[in-house]
């Protein structure tokens, strides 16, 4: 789900389309409701007016029965008495006629049957009824009546039978038409007013699920991420702009926690420092302490006592041993600033690594009576480009090295080849060996592992530094090393003719 | 003729150690001890007069062996003079167990009088 495909419905239009849709339902099922409801009116409409016509026709009937009973009466008796009849039903005769016509419209087969009824009824009256009426010779009245109005009375009574049976059939039709549209009018109510109330109940589920129940819970994990637990995360299923939300959200918590992390690992870092700091104040504080006793405690004695010419030859050796040891502690100390400072001189030289070794395989086997130096090199001169006292400064920190963390001594074996390309040097002891533990920091400035506990004397800086002028050098520096089965440290260099490719194309850059 | 009196030094670094000497008066025996294991065992092998004991030692430190000297039946009683370089107030090491203290760089007078001191004691 999510932008990248551009077809999500956002929250508000789909808000919107559910609305429509569902006040569309509504208004549909109103609107069917609504005519059915009138179809049904407009059928018992039509079955009741059936009803009036059938009762119109009775009455009319009637009326047309009381004029035949009168004329019938006269003409048997020549009595006018019993005239009564006619002469009340021909005065109520047009109006009813004409109630009858009207009535009898709306359904085409009873309309011709209602005029022609009516027509015939109009003929009984002028040429029979009326003329009869009029005769005052009862024989001849009599005979009158009996021939033709006998037969156009009977006529009119069929018709009137005819009539309203065909009415009341239509009644009944009607009336089944009215019974069966009110009932789809209730079942369609019911059943649309019902469909709607789901459908609305259905709206309702939606949202609660789409929208409110994300937000609920947006809610509680906002809560539960302003508490701390930044590992928090939503589920990520809401539609449209909950679904960003929850996203957005997750992404935030996901920020937070990597920026919580970041500041616990700097401030690890820090603390580290701090401690490395704190260690340097000690290790400076007895590295600079002890040869200073040396140099003062000896000064103070060739100052206030007499001794002959050789010991205070001696102790003169010592207070400058002591002072030139102070002078490399410092010259460590400033070789720190310059790596801090990013500065670091590169006289460029031809220097014979394999001279530089031996001289200083020399130097530190004199040092340490408990060490044997000893220096294999398969073929001289090994010719390097660079500084030739920072190159012997790293030959020495790692022979130095080598002599210190083998305090139960034993053999130092400094080993060198390579060729125009390149000079590797290894430095190889039985000694203590380096703990896998502490193998990622050996080159971190100040660290020094177990050697205060030892009592191994130092710095923390040796390897550091040498790291920095391996490096600046164009070559790199390792070590392979396990617990209690000593160290080799290995230094390659490129050869002098590598030093000069590389000079050049440093200065194409600079 | 008086026994000479035996001093037992222990600190780690050779210089140190001649210098300690050279301070002293004439008359004394000097025993010396590079690392806090060697200066428990000459300690017990020679029962020294004093102990003049640098605090930073490899293998034992200087603290444990001022503990296990307090600790001893036989050498509970000897002298300790304490030499460090690191930053103990002078109550610290009084109270781990040491009879007087100095600290890097000291005087050599200063030093020579203490130990007198302490051994006549």
């Amino acid at each position: 789900m999510s932008r990248s495909n551009g077809r999500t419905v956002s929250l508000r239009d789909r808000m919107l389309l559910a609305s429509i849709v569902l006040a569309a339902i509504v208004v549909g099922v109103f609107v069917a409701t609504i005519l059915a409801v009138s179809a049904a009116r407009n059928a018992t409409k039509q079955e009741a007016r059936s009803k009036n016509l059938s009762v119109a026709a009775l009455r009319l009937e009637k009326l047309v029965l009381d004029v035949e009973n009168g004329v019938r009466g006269f003409a048997l008796t020549s009595d006018r008495r019993f005239l009564a009849p006619y002469t009340d039903a021909k005065a109520a005769l047009p109006d009813q006629r004409k109630l009858f016509r009207s009535l009898a419209t709306d359904q085409p087969l009873q309309a011709t049957r209602a005029k022609t009824l009516d027509f015939d009824i109009g003929i009984y009256i002028e040429t029979f009824a009326d003329p009869v009426v009029q005769f005052s010779n009862r024989r001849a009245a009599e005979l009158a009546y009996d021939s033709e109005g006998r037969r156009q009375a009977a006529s009119i009574r069929n018709q009137f039978a005819q009539f309203i049976q065909a009415e009341n059939e239509l009644s009944r039709s009607r009336e089944r038409a009215a019974d069966s549209k009110s009932r789809h009018a209730i079942e369609l109510g019911v059943v649309g007013l019902t469909g709607s109330a789901i459908l609305i109940l259905l709206f309702a589920i939606y949202l609660a699920r789409g929208i409110a129940r994300p937000v609920t819970e947006a809610a509680a994990g906002a809560g539960q991420v302003a508490a701390g637990d930044l590992s928090f995360r939503l589920s990520q299923t809401g539609p449209g702009e909950v679904g960003e939300f929850t996203k957005s959200f997750n992404e935030m918590a996901e920020r937070l926690e990597s920026t919580r992390n970041e500041l616990e690992d700097q401030n690890a870092q820090l603390r580290e420092s701090e401690r490395l700091k704190s260690d340097l104040v000690n290790t400076v504080s007895h590295e600079l302490r002890t040869p200073l006793s040396g140099v003062m405690g000896f000064t103070k004695l060739l100052l206030t006592r007499e001794f002959d010419p050789e010991t205070r030859r001696h102790y003169l050796g010592i207070v400058d041993a002591q002072a030139r040891r102070l002078s490399n502690l410092l010259d460590d100390f400033l070789d720190v600033r310059r790596i801090e400072e990013g500065r670091f001189e590169r006289a460029q030289e031809l220097v014979d690594m394999a001279t530089l070794l031996r001289e200083e395989a020399q130097l530190y086997s004199q040092q340490s009576p408990k060490h044997e130096v000893a220096v294999e090199i398969d073929h001289a001169p090994l010719a390097v480009l660079g500084n030739p006292d920072r190159l012997r400064q790293v030959i020495g920190n790692l022979i130095s090295n080598a002599i210190k963390y083998s305090p139960q001594g034993g053999v130092v074996e400094v080993s060198a080849d390579g060729g125009n390309e390149s000079v590797r040097v290894e430095v190889r002891d039985e000694g203590m060996g380096i703990p896998l533990s502490q193998q990622p920091q050996i080159f971190t400035k100040f660290f020094r592992g177990d050697a205060p506990a030892s009592g191994i004397t130092g710095t923390g800086l040796g390897l550091a530094v040498s790291r920095d002028i391996v490096e600046s050098h164009g070559g790199r520096i390792g070590f392979t090393s396990a617990e209690g089965q000593g160290t080799t440290f290995f230094v390659e260099l490129p050869g002098a003719n590598g030093v000069k490719d590389r000079q050049g194309h440093d200065e194409d850059q600079s | 003729m008086e026994r000479r009196k035996t001093i037992l030094i222990c600190d780690d670094e050779p210089a140190l150690r001649e210098l300690i000497r050279a301070s002293m008066d004439d008359g004394f025996e000097f025993a010396e001890a590079s690392d806090g294991i060697v200066a428990m065992e000459l300690a017990r092998e020679l029962s020294p007069d004093m102990v003049i004991l640098d605090l930073m030692l490899p293998r034992l430190s200087g603290l444990e062996v001022l503990a296990r000297l307090s600790a001893d039946e036989q050498l509970k009683d000897v002298p300790v003079l304490v030499i460090t370089a690191w930053n103990e107030t002078r109550e610290d090491v009084l109270a781990a167990g040491a009879d007087d203290f100095v600290s890097k760089p000291f005087d050599p007078e200063a030093l020579r009088s203490a130990v007198n001191r302490l051994v006549a004691a």
